[in-house]
């Protein structure tokens, strides 16, 4: 662990220039399990971003945390550092589900961690869930809802399981015990339904929050903003130039290149995948945003192709916006798919 | 004047006509082989089946000759030209011009199956042809092969003396000089008059990029030498030969004359085979025969469809390939169609269902055209109010039914044969496909012909691949068209949201209608992919809808996340989505893939 937090540290220390033009305002800990790391490798990564980039004062910092990795008093360490959001990753609250994706806690042992964080102070608290797993009914996926909202935290990301190729789950087949496309729609009406009854608003595809608590850092992934991304498998988009890490942690830490070859967007690449990215919220595209990016009216490029679905209602299109009906995240693919990327 | 002489006296002029699998092919190859025309190092498996597609269907398609020296044990020195011949009733017409060209035939009958309607049908077109008929029985190495059975059904059903016949295995090579024994000494010398005008049958040509048309010829009388200029007939057309020769295992040798008795081949820079129709005779100009050789008629198409590029970009390059098709087959017709669903394509028109197959297999993998084919029709001849008789290939132009007093459809005669067991089966089936019972005969104690009149359309419509299914394989089929008949018919018309789409149009007989409609319109739901909206699925009578279905609207997206490291990813699997909806066919408002089109169109409806 040491020899890792010294070796981020080193690249974030490299990279530093990258990020001139820039002041940060979100820091992410994710990936894989950030709060096996101590409080004291948190601090050391910190005093690097710090002495190296500029922070915006209302800094935005998240760390994702599995239940059962940190205590009350990791919890209130990170405060201390100025941690101030957390992303647990609850998938569910039936433990044959959890145990069946594989994940080492129970329910228990994430209510226990979630009401730490609440002791430590985190006001902003982010729950993921996932539907469509091994054993799930569309009865234990409403148990599932009902407790964490019972939990009223500030913000929830919802996903539903895709099995990929060469993963286990893929391996397995059929004799996975997956609810079937129907169950997985229900659960997907009954996700969008329970959450807007509970207050909490769908400002993207699969993100809901109450009180205007969006994950900052999130969006701006979706508005195609600048980011640098630390470490094995981590992405960075600076300008036109798409960045990726491989996955070879043994390689980064022997200090070796692990950069993939860059993807330099063009004009139209760029300009497709902003739509993709921004059609994901529910604000949709600027039209006023898109023209001061791009020097180039939306209506003049897209809203020919946009057109049929305004009419059936999969779109809204006003002066100002564009943006996705519930209907019409629904299909979004589909969508998409004919809309952009000729 | 002799008509026949020392010459003609050490010719033999005779086909092979089998049932398919009965080891037609592979018997050529032997008689090759014993004959020493072909060394076994040579020997490419099936000589005389020359396209791939041929040698893998086990089936000849066109007629191929070959000439074979043979020299018997008495030390005499005999040519034996063999003439191959189709052996399925879509060629029935070429299959009878081959056997004019000779004089004897050898009848290959399988050990273990016994006759079959083909054989039965080819036997009969031999014996119309008064050609000598020699049986011979193949497959004797077969654990099931019973001669003397075969033996008692070839005297039984055929009438022909079968006590002497060669019992051989083509595939083994046992026995085969006795079949070259036979062809010298049963199957009879050519006779003709060499000083006589000229009179050669054409039996089959074929397109050489080199030398034009080769055009294969037996002369019946007369004489003809390169220099010369010959006249077609029918239309004719002349003609400066260019070259006369013989047809060798491995190309065409040239010779001085071909005479009376003779099989050969001429050239002489024609274009198209079209000019050097099969049936047709030749003669020279300044010195024409007084009549053709009878027989002739032109290739008559007997069913139609439309065949359209998958890829509508590749509209040129299917008429270019339909154009070289045609080359070298004269029954090939096809003219421009447009489809509102399909784009721009050919209606084609061909001799049968086999036919249609071949031309569009040959399509798919010579020219490697990706093809959606409509739904095959037959012509049916409608008389209209105003006095007029029009003849429809074409569902699109079928008149509506309040301008038609009266409605025909083509009749064929079907010779089915079968085990006894399928016998109900198959009467159920003929039933039910709106068939006459004719006639049933007892072929021997376990095999039965049955005859039927049945309508053309419903032959076309997958009903070989029912006979087969419902005798598992055991019956056999043949037919020859009778002529028209009264019908009453009906236009069927599918709609998906309410847009008509005119590809899947098709016409059929009234109480046929209801049972069809239902079945194309869940076939259209099984397969039409999901829209973004429900799709409608009407089959309609002209206003009248008989049946409905409904493609229910898309499943909804998995809810998936899209973080700084999965955009790449997403923006690979839209760009894979919409590759696919490339290749979409627009049917009114609905997206559907070629693919998803041809099931629908696929005749495989009979429940296995």
């Amino acid at each position: 662990m040491d020899a890792y937090v010294a070796r981020l540290c080193d690249e974030l220390t490299s990279r530093a220039s990258e990020a001139t033009d820039h002041n940060v305002d979100t820091i992410y800990f994710g990936g894989g399990t950030p709060t096996l790391l101590s409080p004291a490798h948190f601090a050391r990564l910190l005093d690097a971003i710090r002495a190296h980039y500029v922070l915006d004062g209302d800094v935005e910092i998240t760390v994702e945390c599995n239940p059962a990795t940190a205590d009350e008093e990791k919890l209130c360490a990170l405060r201390r550092l100025g941690v101030n959001r957390l992303s647990i990753g609850a998938q569910s609250a039936i433990d044959e589900e959890l145990a069946s994706l594989g994940r080492i806690h129970t329910f228990e042992e994430t209510k226990k961690t979630y009401r730490a964080a609440r002791a430590a102070g985190f006001d902003n608290i982010s729950l993921d869930v996932m539907f469509g797993i091994p054993h799930q009914t569309v009865d234990s996926f409403g148990r599932t809802l009902d407790e964490i909202l019972s939990l009223a935290p500030e913000h929830i990301s919802a996903y539903s399981l895709i099995v990929e190729p060469d993963t286990p789950f893929f391996e397995a087949g059929d004799t996975l015990p997956l609810p079937d496309e129907d169950a997985v729609c229900e659960m997907s009406d009954l996700l969008l339904a329970r959450l807007r009854d509970a207050g909490y608003e769908r400002y993207e595809i699969s993100n809901f929050a109450r009180g205007g608590k969006r994950s900052h850092h999130n969006l701006h992934y979706w508005s195609m903003d600048d980011y640098l991304g630390f470490g094995p498998a981590a992405h960075s988009l600076v300008g036109a130039v798409r960045t990726g890490h491989s996955r070879d942690l043994f390689a980064y830490l022997e200090g070796r290149d692990i950069t993939e070859p860059e993807e330099t967007l063009d004009e139209t690449t760029a300009r497709d995948e902003y739509v993709m990215l921004r059609l994901r919220l529910s604000d949709g595209v600027s039209k006023k945003d898109f023209s001061a990016r791009f020097g180039q009216e939306f209506d003049e490029l897209y809203a020919a192709a946009a057109e049929k679905f305004v009419a059936a209602g999969l779109l809204v299109d006003t002066p100002e916006r564009i943006y996705f009906t519930d209907r019409g995240f629904s299909v979004s693919n589909t969508v998409l798919s004919e809309m952009l990327f000729d | 004047m002799p008509n026949t002489n020392e010459r003609m006296n050490h010719i033999r002029n005779f086909s092979i006509i089998a049932h398919i699998d009965h080891g037609k092919s592979t018997l050529a190859d032997r008689l090759l082989e014993a004959t020493q025309t072909v060394s076994k190092r040579d020997m490419e498996s099936q000589l005389l089946d020359n396209m791939d597609l041929e040698r893998e269907r086990g089936i000849t398609i066109k007629a191929r000759a070959v000439k074979l020296d043979y020299t018997a044990p008495d030390g005499e020195v005999y040519t034996l030209n063999l003439i191959d011949t189709p052996g399925h009733v879509d060629f029935n017409y070429e299959v009878s011009r081959s056997l004019n060209a000779c004089e004897g035939a050898l009848l290959v009958v399988d050990a273990s199956q016994g006759i079959e309607a083909q054989t039965l049908a080819n036997a009969y077109l031999a014996i119309d042809a008064n050609l000598e008929v020699v049986p011979v029985i193949n497959k004797i190495d077969l654990p099931a092969a019973d001669v003397d059975k075969c033996r008692a059904e070839i005297e039984d059903v055929i009438g022909l003396p079968a006590e002497e016949c060669p019992a051989i295995s083509a595939k083994a090579g046992i026995n085969i000089p006795d079949v070259l024994e036979a062809v010298v000494r049963d199957i009879p010398a050519p006779e003709g008059d060499e000083d006589a005008p000229l009179k050669a049958l054409v039996f089959d040509s074929y397109y050489d990029s080199y030398l034009g048309v080769v055009v294969m010829v037996r002369l019946r009388d007369g004489s003809l030498r390169a220099g010369e200029k010959m006249m077609m007939m029918s239309t004719g057309a002349t003609f400066d030969v260019v070259e006369v020769g013989t047809l060798e295992p491995f190309g065409l040798k040239k010779c001085d004359i071909l005479r009376a008795g003779d099989v050969g081949y001429i050239t002489a820079s024609i274009k198209s085979v079209g000019d050097t129709r099969v049936g047709d005779t030749v003669t020279h100009q300044s010195r024409p025969a007084a009549e053709a050789l009878p027989g002739f008629r032109p290739a008559q198409s007997m069913v139609y469809a439309g065949i359209y590029p998958a890829d509508g970009a590749r509209y040129g390059d299917l008429r270019d390939a339909l154009e070289k098709l045609q080359l070298n087959d004269a029954a090939l017709l096809f003219e421009p169609e447009t489809s509102i669903a399909l784009g721009f394509g050919f209606r084609c028109g061909f001799l049968g269902l086999l036919h249609m197959e071949i031309i569009e297999e040959r399509l798919e993998r010579e020219f490697n055209l990706d093809l959606i084919t409509t739904a095959p029709s037959v012509i049916y001849k409608i008389e209209k109010r105003d006095g007029e008789t029009v003849m429809i290939d074409n569902p699109s132009n079928y008149p509506p039914s309040d301008e038609i007093t009266q409605a025909y459809e083509p009749i064929v005669r079907a010779s089915i044969i079968t085990p006894l067991d399928y016998v109900g089966n198959l009467m159920d089936l003929c039933q039910d496909r709106r068939g006459t019972f004719i006639d049933m005969k007892h072929l021997d104690p376990t095999r039965v012909e049955l005859l039927y009149d049945l309508p053309l359309g419903e032959i076309v419509y997958d009903f070989f691949d029912a006979l087969k299914s419902r005798s598992r394989g055991y019956a056999s089929l043949d037919y020859e068209v009778k002529g028209y008949e009264q019908s009453k018919l009906v236009k069927l018309d599918f709609l998906l949201n309410g847009e008509k789409v005119d590809a899947l149009s098709f016409i059929v007989h009234e109480e046929k209608a209801y049972a069809r409609a239902r079945k194309i319109a869940e076939k259209l739901k099984d397969n039409i992919p999901r829209q973004l909206f429900e799709v409608p699925i009407q089959a309609a009578i002209g206003a009248k809808v008989i049946a409905r279905e409904t493609v229910k609207a898309m499943r909804k997206d998995v809810l998936a996340k899209c973080y700084g490291g999965d955009i790449t990813r997403k923006k690979k699997l839209l760009e894979k989505q919409k590759e696919g909806k490339k290749k979409m066919r627009q049917l009114g408002s609905i997206q559907i893939s070629p693919e998803a089109f041809m099931a629908v169109l696929k005749l495989d409806d009979e429940e296995k």
